[in-house]
């Protein structure tokens, strides 16, 4: 993601806008963009998961592979989550080594993950201090219009609550589901025009400031927090946004759960 | 594309019925979707047996950076890659030999058809993405990537269409599937212009006699007529009109 | 690209023949190439992904999708990229940029002090001067209208789509600004920039996302009078 031109309009704009309670495709202040989940469309993975929000499209493979355990966590599996902005999804590109904002990217997808403990890994032990489970989450987009962290996000729970063990091929006992222990479930808010929004699209990316990551779990606990790019925010803003937060976490696992 | 020694592997019975269930000169199921990727100027997506490939296309733009853009024609910027999880084995990401070749002979197959000489000094895009993989892949994402010009709009004097054919079991089949690449005696990918029958694109592994070289090849010339009319199903489909 | 660019918004009903690049369009004859058709030995072939007319003895195939080409007399929406100490850089979103000398800027403007007039992310509206053999152009803000845009919106339509925004007769556009009571000007470059109130500037978005959306089908008209 190099760093796009923002035509100057474009921030005035969304000012204007946002000074009337308006956002450039009219939806509300903390509205989410159509969205649409597919399960297990890779047959290659272990688990995975299409996310669709908006525009953007995303897809999360899950692969198992075997490791020695750490020195000092002999019976601890491993998780590791890549998140890949590749050229296919976007315009924007610039050939050469991943820029700050990528790599961003991919770490607090992966805190968002691994934070919340929702995988035991003691659970991926096999034989204490030579063999285990290392779990990963590859994030791949497909097609960029903004907001990547949620859609990441979501696509990773999805594709780790549907992935199965494939003991089988390694020849170490019968395959098994993945136990998750929680669901955390990650929520951005982009400050556009001068105050935060949910789900921001593409334009709002480009023409906005600072963002909020904020992933709950279970009963609304809260696993990770990030704040990203410059600019401040008051405790006032940050509640209000933790209280939405909360609410749309709470529908979102209704949704996953009924899939 | 492994070398001897699998020959006893049993893959077609007498009747020359494969292991899916095909007869020798059978393609697989292919089905393709134009338009997948709303933020692209052109895309399109390949379902073709358990392959799984998307194609993108950015362009004409500005040819950046400097030095790779070219006075008289614009420059074909073609990047091959394996998702991490398209294969069993998981792919890590990064630098691959293999798919640096691959994007290479699909830019040059891409560059026969192309019309570069309309806009000097740009460069169009080409990126293909194969998300699941089952034998083939550098023929789905040639076919996908074809498909995906033609949605932008980008001028060809034709669509390049690409198959691969080869030996199992001493039979020359037509598009191998993934036990038949692995455990086969030869494969055969080409790319074929379904209008004029010219080749742009061809490679081969493995061992053939001149008669099961010109079957294989009257295959995959066979099989690119079916595909094409796949391809232009797809993108009537998209855009409707009579076809 | 014709102008024209046979707008279907009275709603006919004629069977358009969709192409392929590489498709036949027949033997020769006596007819003439127009754009998007090449020749192979004897016969016409569809080069671009489009739909085939025949006017008179040319043969064209119009693009379901094309690159902006600027053209001399263009009027254009443009975004400046970069400068040096004498000219600015213009992202005209052509498949390159146009350059735009001091000398053709609005006003006077001292050598080095580009930046200070205008700098990068600023939006103008300029026409296009010259294009020479690779298509490099250069353009000028001298001359009536052309300006800084300092208010406003802009949005993108494909560029090839301009004649179905502007209408037979400019019937459409002249539409779409008495509804939104919005000034609206059309770039030659598929952007339209939008000033007044947001509601209205709301309701162009709307009635162009219509446009890329279902531009080719007939009925257009109608589908935007819908939103109103």
């Amino acid at each position: 993601m190099a760093n796009p031109l923002v035509p100057g309009l474009l921030r005035d704009h969304l000012s204007e806008l946002a000074s009337r309670d308006e956002r450039v495709d009219g939806r509300s202040q903390w509205a989410g963009r159509e969205l649409s989940i597919e399960v297990n469309p890779l047959p290659n993975a272990e688990g995975s998961a299409k996310v669709t929000m908006g525009d953007t499209i995303v897809y999360a493979g899950i692969k198992f592979q075997l490791q020695t355990p750490y020195p000092d966590r002999p019976d601890q599996g491993g998780l590791m989550t890549s998140a890949e902005l590749r050229p296919v999804a976007g315009r924007h590109f610039e050939p050469g080594p991943p820029s700050p904002e990528s790599i961003e990217l991919g770490r607090v997808v992966d805190r968002g993950i691994r934070e919340s403990g929702c995988i035991d890994v003691n659970d991926l032990c096999i034989i204490p201090g030579e063999k285990v489970w290392q779990v990963i989450i590859d994030c791949f987009a497909i097609s960029d219009d903004g907001n990547l962290f949620d859609a990441f996000g979501l696509a990773a729970i999805i594709a780790l609550k549907n992935a199965t063990i494939p003991a089988e091929r390694f020849d170490i006992g019968e395959d098994r589901k993945l136990p998750l222990t929680k669901m955390p479930i990650m929520c951005s808010y982009h400050k556009v025009g001068g105050r935060f929004v949910y789900d921001a699209n593409r334009e709002e990316e480009v023409g906005g400031d600072e963002r909020i990551h904020i992933t709950l779990g279970d009963d609304g606990h809260v696993h990770s927090l990030q704040k990203g790019l410059k600019g401040v925010f008051t405790a006032s803003e940050f509640d209000e946004i933790m209280t939405v937060a909360q609410q749309r976490v709470t529908e979102l696992k209704e949704i996953i759960n009924n899939l | 594309m492994k070398m001897g020694g699998y020959g006893d592997v049993q893959m077609i019975d007498e009747n020359g019925k494969r292991v899916d269930g095909r007869g020798p000169g059978d393609l697989r199921p292919i089905e393709i979707e134009v338009g997948v990727v709303p933020v692209a100027d052109g895309s399109a997506s390949i379902r073709w047996g358990a392959n799984y490939a998307i194609a993108t296309v950015y362009g004409p733009m500005e040819a950046h950076p400097r030095k790779i853009s070219r006075q008289e024609r614009a420059v074909l910027d073609v990047r091959y890659n394996m998702a991490p999880f398209s294969t069993t084995d998981r792919m890590r990401p990064g630098f691959n030999r293999r798919s640096r070749e691959i994007g290479k002979v699909t830019s040059d197959a891409l560059e026969s058809v192309v019309q570069l000489e309309l806009y000097p000094r740009s460069k169009i895009r080409v990126e293909i993405e194969i998300l699941c993989a089952e034998a083939g892949t550098r023929c789905v994402g040639l076919t996908a990537a074809s498909v995906a010009l033609a949605d932008a709009g980008i001028p060809m004097t034709d669509m390049v269409v690409s198959v691969a054919s080869g030996k199992i079991n001493g039979v020359v089949v037509c598009d191998l599937n993934k036990e038949e690449d692995n455990f086969g005696e030869a494969d055969l990918p080409m790319g074929v212009l379904p209008n004029t029958g010219e080749l742009v694109f061809l490679q081969m592994d493995g061992d053939l006699s001149q008669d099961e070289f010109q079957q294989a090849w009257d295959y995959n010339v066979e099989a690119a007529q079916e595909v094409h009319k796949v391809m232009v199903a797809a993108l009537a489909k998209r855009y409707g009109g009579v076809q | 690209m014709g102008q024209d660019g046979g707008s279907d918004e009275s709603g006919s009903d004629c069977e358009v023949k969709l192409v392929t690049p590489g498709e036949s369009l027949g033997p020769a004859g006596d007819r003439t190439l127009g754009h998007g058709v090449g020749r192979r030995g004897d016969s016409l072939i569809a080069t671009r992904l489009g739909y085939v007319t025949e006017k008179g003895s040319e043969v064209t195939v119009m693009p379901v999708k094309t690159a902006y080409m600027p053209r001399p007399g263009d009027l254009v929406v443009g975004y400046i990229e970069g400068m040096r100490a004498n000219i600015w850089f213009i992202d005209i979103g052509a498949p390159f940029n146009a350059i735009l000398p001091m000398s053709l800027a609005p006003g006077k403007v001292d050598f080095g002090a580009t930046r200070d007039a205008m700098d990068v992310g600023t939006t103008i509206l300029c026409r296009v001067q010259e294009v020479d053999e690779s298509h490099s152009s250069v353009v000028t803000m001298k001359g009536m209208g052309l300006r800084k845009l300092n208010s406003g919106f802009v949005d993108q339509i494909p560029p090839h789509l301009n004649a179905l925004v502007i209408g037979s007769k400019g019937t459409m556009i002249q539409m779409l600004k008495e509804e939104s009571d919005c000034r609206i000007i059309v770039g030659q470059n598929g952007r339209l920039w939008i000033e007044g109130e947001p509601e209205g500037v709301r309701l162009v978005r709307d009635a162009l996302e219509i446009v890329r959306e279902t531009g080719h089908a007939p009925g257009l008209l109608d589908r935007i009078k819908g939103l109103f």
